[in-house]
């Protein structure tokens, strides 16, 4: 019911709006726009050639799915509003238009409704356009006039306010931890093992999805026990640890910033030297590429995919797999941020083939691979969730030819949306992280002996 | 007449050139995004990437599902090129080998079926015609009609006002629409070499690299 009126208001907001409204949105737009995004307006051929890229495109054939057809509905206003004098003079001709009424209503069906910002699109337009971060910045003009979708908006809304998206109260999260340090003591059969919170100068801070700690607690436990058998240097901060940051999807730089600024001051605080990222897409490509630009500041201190620290801990040998301890089929989901849009392609891949007995890859991989459906804050937005469903079909099409009984991704936003496409599609399938493989996989006596050998070295990890 | 005309397609091509690089220019009023990450990979090899091995058919899905409009494009432009260069040396008068000749005249024409071939598909084709403006018909069919005239002109050099006519108003109208894309490709082709390239995304061995070491 509460959802149903949330609906209903932002639908008469966009039918409401204002000439100061167009003026904010336009304001906050040109703000957005650097050289790269005027050069990219003026580059679209038009050829049509990134249709087939678009999961959206390819599910459902409507021509509004097409990336050209999204990024022509921001051409025409660039062209109107901010671009040169010959454009401005064609008008209609070269598709140049003004932001009104009618593009602001068809914008957040097409920019929040019909774009995950998975970027493939991006690597398959002929002339490199990058379209999913043009979309952002249209997101970002929709912002600033109060018109994000309500889902996404109140999750972008929990985390400024209480710190982490799911809005999990200090005391909770200090209590999550503790009873999972008994599990993990247990699991280990270890009385020392931990899961150190605020521990000044250790090499790692890690991070987690909020999700974990409501939902997913033993894929916390599984990066514990990861780090408890490497012995590595880490800990956990009481106070802002959610990798997570919706000012991506939403466009909000200043809440972006403000929610990756909270991260840094918390690795500054104590000491660390390296800010580890869970598993999250999202969460990686926000804070290892664009914070630093938000906040505009250069770290220095190192920002990793907890996927690089597992995967040089089982090359170095610092820890010890058995992949024989994984003898179901397992295939890999590549998270747009994390794979396509942030770089992380060999990690998982290379942990996977260490840590599991029969790994498939699915077709097509890597950076060509498809996006679950669930990124660019669909998981957020209720309005959208039929379609959201609907676009998972290649997604799901893609698992079952794999015939794999596992699907394995680094990131918690393609769990939750892999979930329900597993039960809509009757997949069969479990869904885990790349951690929770290696925890399994783990051959825990051997380690004690390199840990007491690391220890008696005087190394730490 | 055929002296002003002449001169009149050197004035249309250094009007057009002047307004493609006052448009790139203009760009830069736009500010300099920060890059403050560090860098995972090579911007530079990015850059090599995305106009060698990223543009190759395999490389783009989409690219590889539309065979035919991939190659329509690349002859379209081939020839667009040719033609040009064409153009040029009738007004200064430099006569060419016949060998050469012989090559403009079955890649022009080539081009010319081509750009008709792109025309009808964006006529035909729902999506194409959802994305397109009055400016991707005119323009296509500008540059079509150039290159039919660029290839009669080889065979019945009596075509010639018509030609240079063609000529002086298809330079003109480079900058003022989608055309102006002949410039901004190569800027946006390098924009995303960087971005990818940066990010180690591509070349993919950037990333392999990082696993092996």
């Amino acid at each position: 019911m509460k959802d149903k009126n949330e609906g209903d208001v932002y639908a008469e907001k966009i039918k409401n709006l204002h000439a100061e409204d167009f003026q904010r949105a336009l304001s906050e737009f040109e703000k957005r726009v650097h050289f790269d995004f005027a050069a990219f307006f003026n580059t679209c051929a038009h050829c049509g050639l990134c249709a087939d890229a678009c999961h959206y495109y390819l599910r459902d054939k409507d021509p509004r799915n097409v990336p050209a057809h999204k990024l022509a509905m921001i051409t025409r206003i660039y062209k109107k509003h901010l671009g040169d004098p010959l454009s401005r003079a064609l008008g209609r001709w070269v598709g140049s238009g003004k932001l009104d009424g009618d593009t602001v209503e068809e914008w957040v069906d097409s920019l929040f409704g019909r774009c995950s910002l998975c970027g493939r699109c991006a690597i398959n337009c002929t002339m490199g356009i990058n379209i999913p971060y043009i979309i952002r910045a249209a997101r970002g003009a929709l912002a600033a006039i109060d018109l994000v979708p309500p889902g996404l908006q109140s999750t972008v809304d929990t985390a400024v306010e209480k710190g982490n998206n799911m809005g999990i109260a200090r005391e909770d999260w200090l209590e999550t931890l503790e009873w999972l340090e008994d599990e993990l003591r247990q699991e280990v059969d270890d009385p020392n093992a931990s899961l150190p919170l605020d521990r000044k100068d250790a090499k790692i801070l890690y991070t987690i999805n909020p999700r974990e700690a409501m939902f997913f607690p033993m894929s916390i436990l599984a990066a514990g026990k990861i780090f408890h058998a490497a012995g590595a240097s880490w800990t956990f901060s009481s106070d802002y640890y959610d990798v997570t940051n919706y000012g991506l999807y939403n466009g909000d730089d200043s809440a972006a910033g403000l929610m990756s600024e909270r991260l840094v001051k918390s690795i500054r605080e104590l000491g660390c030297q390296t800010l580890a990222l869970a598993e999250c897409g999202h969460g990686y490509n926000s804070n290892r590429w664009e914070a630093p630009e938000w906040l505009s500041q250069k770290y220095g201190f190192e920002v990793k995919s907890i996927l690089q620290i597992v995967a040089d801990y089982i090359r170095d040998d610092v820890i010890q797999v058995d992949a024989q301890r994984n003898q179901k089929v397992m295939t890999l989901h590549d998270p747009c941020n994390l794979v396509r849009l942030g770089g992380i392609v060999e990690e998982q891949r290379y942990i996977l083939r260490s840590a599991a007995a029969r790994f498939v890859e699915m077709t097509p991989n890597r950076e060509k691979n498809y996006c679950c459906g669930g990124g660019g804050g669909q998981l957020a937005m209720t309005r959208f969730a039929k379609r959201r469903i609907d676009v998972g079909k290649l997604k799901a099409d893609q698992i079952k030819n794999t015939g794999a009984e596992i699907v394995v991704t680094p990131c918690h936003n393609c769990i939750d949306q892999l979930l329900e496409l597993n039960k809509h599609y009757q997949l069969g399938v479990e869904i885990k992280t790349v951690c929770e493989i290696v925890a399994d996989a783990l051959v825990l006596d051997s380690n004690r002996n390199s840990i007491a050998e690391k220890a008696s070295n005087g190394g730490s990890v | 007449m055929d002296k002003l005309l002449s001169v009149g397609v050197v004035v249309s091509f250094l009007l057009s050139l002047s307004a493609l690089i006052w448009l790139i220019l203009k760009t830069f009023s736009f500010g300099k995004p920060t890059l403050k990450s560090e860098a995972q990979g090579e911007g530079k090899k990015g850059v090599n990437y995305a106009f060698v091995q990223g543009m190759m058919p395999w490389e783009k899905e989409s690219a590889k599902r539309h065979l035919i409009t991939y190659f329509s494009g690349f002859l379209y432009h081939g020839g667009i090129f040719l033609a040009a260069f064409y153009i040029f040396t009738l007004v200064l008068g430099i006569s060419l080998p016949k060998w050469i000749l012989l090559g403009f005249q079955i890649v022009i024409p080539a081009a010319a079926a081509a750009g008709i071939g792109l025309f009808i598909k964006r006529n035909v084709v729902e999506y194409m015609r959802s994305i397109s403006t009055p400016d991707d018909y005119a323009a296509n069919l500008l540059v079509d009609t150039f290159l039919i005239l660029a290839f009669v002109h080889t065979l019945n050099p009596g075509v010639r006002p018509v030609l240079l006519l063609v000529s002086i108003i298809m330079f003109l109208y480079i900058p003022l629409g989608k055309i102006r894309h002949c410039f901004f490709f190569f800027y946006s082709r390098i924009l995303f070499g960087i971005f990818f390239g940066r990010r180690g995304v591509f070349p993919r061995k950037q990333n392999q690299k990082r696993m092996e070491a």
